[in-house]
């Protein structure tokens, strides 16, 4: 089998330069209010448009999996995402705290440290892109940073030119998934990040199946054989011997998407995402198409 | 020896009745077909649709039936030399210990090098099994493997390594998913490797068990008749042993956990006339290989399109509960675990002193944790606006871990002396648990449910659990023995149901995962209050029942003769325990195995009559809970160890230790 199409650095730099460099400039000028936050994609929508974060959770686990924005050296780590540690918080001296419905419950204890502003990105049975929207722009109000609208109206844009570009592609569906082991896989339905902006970019998600706004329950591999038109999207992280393991056998070389050379693994990107993740996956699939020859 | 001539000796002349095996095959040939006509159609053209098809039927679907079908022969072969060897027709993988332990190591591997394949990955799985069921035996050794002892050990070891992948698991976020998968068992399969590591290893596992068919006969004896005849009894055990845990702990390494089925599978082949060893060598395999295969034809066949409709070990996990409440009549206890109460070492002169100094000590306790902690430039002791500023982020979570601590210990002492047993806890009896399966309703039924409805659902799972176990328990008036195995029944049952919503890997997972590992980083006043209310009304009473906590555990024959109502004191009391329990499990989890230390160390201090205990359970079992919470936010600060977890490695030893003891 050839090797997927890797990760290069271009894509890499590309994605990231018009978020990062507006960021920056932002960051230097306005020293503006400390935030802290416990969702990962508040967390990567602070940073992206330029918010003085000085607290978040998993700090080690996201800088792996969301990759980009990149958290600065200095903000606190809380800890897990489901126990954070509010000590810490505390010393963190934020003044202000953004939290998301996953983790409402802490609001009550939060809000003796800072005020504390509630905003969903994932919610049952809403557009986890729209929310996104929103919430970056209110964000971007609340701390007075021009960057959200920038960022919010940049990848509108930025999508809408995918759209013309992936319409002179092949117009086949797309199957966006995780590897969890060898044999099962996670995939993102119409109403997670991923498939929103497959949605958006002209794309059909090729798994019609339930699905749980997010992505859904684990489903064997075999299933691959019934999208046999799909271009199928690996998204790391991923287990490696999972990876190897699958990619040897003799089921997945008999597949006719990985025979006709529709594979593409991508890098990784926060599933519970924001606008960022939804921007990085985006840059990921035009890179990826693009080297595939496909639009 | 009564739990010897249930095993070997028929109770009947043996004539194998066909029919149950009949059934069982016409079972499985059905379901197969089924799912052959039935399973979903590829579309696409028609051309690459066939050849996807076949892909599938031969790369999927066949390596996946044959999988079934070894791994069930494996764990049924398994099974059966597990219960012949030590003579305890509930002994198996999941019994034992040996599938939490294979999975723990197998957790650990991935956690410290992501290319855990192959070889190395069974060589985990061997040495995890081994070890968990080498602590089961060690614990159980003295009581010559009491099968009691050895079902109680190997549950409290499943619990303690099950908690311990959960920690690993949400200390590592995303990577979680293949261990949600691979702990549930699921039989998946994209090639022919998994059949063709496996095939062989099953194939040497039964020559073994043939060439040890004669010791194996002999060990059915008891031990001086084998030793008589010229065996050497631990060689020939300690070979079975190894080859019973070899085999389950490459059908773990290869599919996952696949729960109980070594326990169904000789229990089946029972039913069905297996008789004498070589019968049931023959008979458990085939049965195991038909239950497993039928179990998981029916996921596939009943689940929407080319999904399942459950991981295969997750649905046959939910055989133990029921199993193990059919097989009770068929265990006896040599009755060294179920002996009459410790005897108290030494006698406290004045115990009303020593519960003073107690209540001093845990005064110390709480106000050295609410000060002392690292700080911003390292470690400090509070005071001023920063004690003011931390206050509200450590008292709540102080008070609940030491209000659940007191309420377990006061439940595991109504435990102890409604059961007149002193390993009776409300982690042994499968109340905490049970509380589990509650909160996975509720989760079911709110989706994001609110803190007072997730603890009713643990309420009424756990007010369940108890009293389906008295009403099963309750024909032999709540005979002690009956009643732990009937929790240990209940446990398995409702860690079933939890399991199955863990592999589903969604916010309901992460909501169970975090109530098992039992953190009290979330609480905040309504914990707290809950805490010290629920403590007052719930213990209260119980200081007006004095009279019944003292003559319970002498035994129903002898509490009636006093004029006791035995049954109804004892409903109430076990109501109250239940409901103490439901409520420190919704805190700090079920795994803190608090309500088993606290009255024991009451008891070892010498306190005698039952208020005293009491008390000093209550006040032990706060010192203990409030201490490991705050070691808990300290040993990896910033990040928090749940403090149920870390209770457990405190309680889990104990309790080893304490099974492990001459009595």
């Amino acid at each position: 089998m050839k090797e997927p199409h890797p990760l290069t650095r271009r894509t890499m730099l590309s994605g990231a330069a018009a978020l990062l460099a507006t960021a920056g400039r932002v960051h230097s000028q306005v020293p503006g209010t400390r935030v802290a936050t416990l969702d990962w994609a508040l967390l990567e929508t602070l940073l992206a448009i330029g918010a003085d974060v000085v607290a978040a959770t998993e700090l080690r686990q996201f800088r792996q999996v969301a990759v980009e924005p990149e958290v600065p050296e200095d903000v606190a780590d809380l800890g897990l995402r489901g126990t954070p540690n509010f000590e810490v918080l505390r010393f963190a001296r934020p003044d202000l705290i953004f939290n998301s419905n996953f983790y409402a419950w802490a609001d009550p204890l939060m809000s003796r440290i800072a005020p504390v502003e509630n905003h969903a990105i994932y919610r049952p049975g809403e557009s986890p892109h729209a929310l996104a929207e929103q919430a970056t722009l209110a964000i971007g109000e609340r701390l007075q940073l021009p960057a959200a609208r920038r960022m919010v109206d940049e990848l509108a844009a930025r999508l809408d030119r995918y759209r013309s570009l992936f319409a002179k592609g092949d117009g086949r569906p797309v199957l966006p998934i995780n590897l969890g082991d060898a044999r099962h896989y996670r995939v993102f339905g119409s109403d997670s990040m991923f498939g929103e902006v497959l949605q958006r970019t002209g794309l059909k998600n090729a798994w019609t199946g339930a699905t749980s706004y997010s992505a859904t329950a684990p489903v064997g591999i075999e299933t691959l054989a019934s999208m046999p038109d799909a271009w199928i999207v690996l998204i790391p992280p991923h287990p490696e011997d999972a990876f190897r393991a699958l990619t040897g056998s003799a089921f997945w070389k008999a597949l006719p998407a990985v025979r006709e050379n529709r594979v593409l693994t991508i890098g990784s990107v926060n599933p519970y995402g924001a606008l960022p993740a939804a921007s990085r996956f985006a840059d990921f699939l035009a890179e990826g198409f693009s080297h595939a020859g496909n639009g | 020896m009564p739990g010897t001539a249930d095993l070997s000796m028929p109770l009947r002349a043996p004539s194998p009745s066909l029919l149950p095996a009949a059934l069982l095959g016409i079972a499985c040939i059905l379901a197969f077909s089924l799912l052959l006509l039935l399973r979903p159609q590829v579309p696409g053209d028609t051309e690459t649709a066939a050849a996807l098809d076949r892909i599938l039927l031969w790369s999927s679907l066949a390596p996946r039936a044959a999988i079934a079908l070894i791994s069930g022969a494996a764990l049924g072969l398994a099974g059966a030399l597990l219960q012949r060897v030590l003579r305890n027709p509930i002994a198996d993988a999941s019994t034992l210990g040996i599938a939490s332990g294979a999975e723990l190591a197998l957790t650990l591997g991935l956690s410290l090098s992501p290319l855990l394949v192959g070889a190395s990955r069974e060589l985990a799985a061997f040495a995890g099994g081994l070890a968990a069921v080498a602590i089961v035996l060690a614990l159980s050794w003295r009581r010559g493997f009491d099968p009691v002892t050895v079902a109680i050990s190997g549950m409290i070891v499943s619990l303690i390594a099950a908690s311990l992948s959960v920690t690993l698991v949400l200390a590592r976020g995303e990577y979680a998913m293949s261990i949600h998968i691979w702990g549930a068992g699921a039989l998946n399969q994209q090639d022919w490797s998994g059949v063709i590591s496996l095939a062989p290893r099953l194939a040497a596992g039964i020559a073994a068990a043939f060439l040890l068919l004669r010791p194996l006969n002999v060990l059915a004896l008891d031990d001086s008749s084998a030793k008589s005849l010229g065996v050497a009894l631990h060689a020939a055990r300690f070979a079975i042993l190894i080859l019973a845990v070899w085999l389950s702990a490459s059908v773990t390494a290869t599919v996952g956990i696949i729960g109980f089925l070594g326990l169904a599978a000789p229990a089946i082949a029972r039913l069905c006339g297996a008789r004498s060893t070589g019968q049931m060598m023959i008979a458990a395999p085939l049965t195991g290989a038909a239950v497993l295969f039928l179990a998981d034809c029916l996921t596939q066949v009943l689940g929407p399109g080319f999904s399942d409709l459950a991981p295969t070990g997750a649905a046959t996990a939910l055989l133990g509960g029921p199993l193990l409440l059919l097989l009770l009549p068929r265990v006896h206890g040599f009755s060294a675990v179920t002996a009459r109460p410790d005897a108290v070492l030494r006698h406290l002169r004045k115990p009303g002193t020593a519960l003073i100094v107690l209540a001093i000590l845990l005064a110390a306790i709480f106000a050295a944790v609410l000060t002392i902690g690292p700080a911003e430039g390292g470690w400090s002791i509070a005071t001023g606006t920063l004690f003011s500023d931390l206050l509200p982020f450590r008292l709540p979570r102080v008070v609940a871990a030491g209000g659940a601590g007191a309420m377990l210990g006061a439940a595991g002492f109504l435990m102890q002396r409604i059961t007149g047993n002193p390993i009776a806890s409300p982690e042994v009896l499968g109340v905490s648990t049970g509380g589990g399966a509650g909160l996975t309703v509720a989760l079911f039924l709110f989706g994001f449910p609110s803190p007072a409805v997730m603890l009713s659902g643990m309420a009424l799972g756990a007010l369940a659990a108890l009293l389906v176990m008295i009403a099963i328990a309750g024909r032999s008036g709540l005979s002690a023995e009956r009643l732990l195995l009937a929790g240990i029944a209940i446990s398995a049952f409702s860690m079933a149901i939890v399991s199955m919503v863990l592999a589903q890997g969604d916010m309901r997972s992460y909501i169970l995962l975090t109530w098992m590992s039992g953190s009290t980083n979330r609480a905040g006043g309504f914990e707290a209050w809950t805490a010290v209310i629920s403590l007052a009304v719930l213990t209260a009473p119980l200081f007006l029942m004095t009279r019944w906590l003292a003559i319970l555990p002498l035994g129903a024959g002898l509490s009636r003769s006093i004029g006791l109502q035995v049954l109804p004191s004892r409903l109430i009391l076990a109501v109250l325990a239940a409901l103490m329990t439901a409520i420190s499990s919704f805190l700090v989890g079920p795994l803190s195995l608090t309500g088993l230390i606290a009255p024991h160390l009451a008891r070892l201090i010498g306190f005698q009559r039952p208020h005293h205990q009491l008390l000093g359970a209550i006040l032990i079992g706060a010192g203990v809970l409030i201490a490991a919470d705050w070691l808990s936010r300290v040993v990896i600060y910033p990040y928090q160890v749940p403090v149920g977890l870390f209770a457990a490695l405190i309680g889990g030893p104990y309790l080893l230790w304490l099974l492990g003891r001459r009595s």
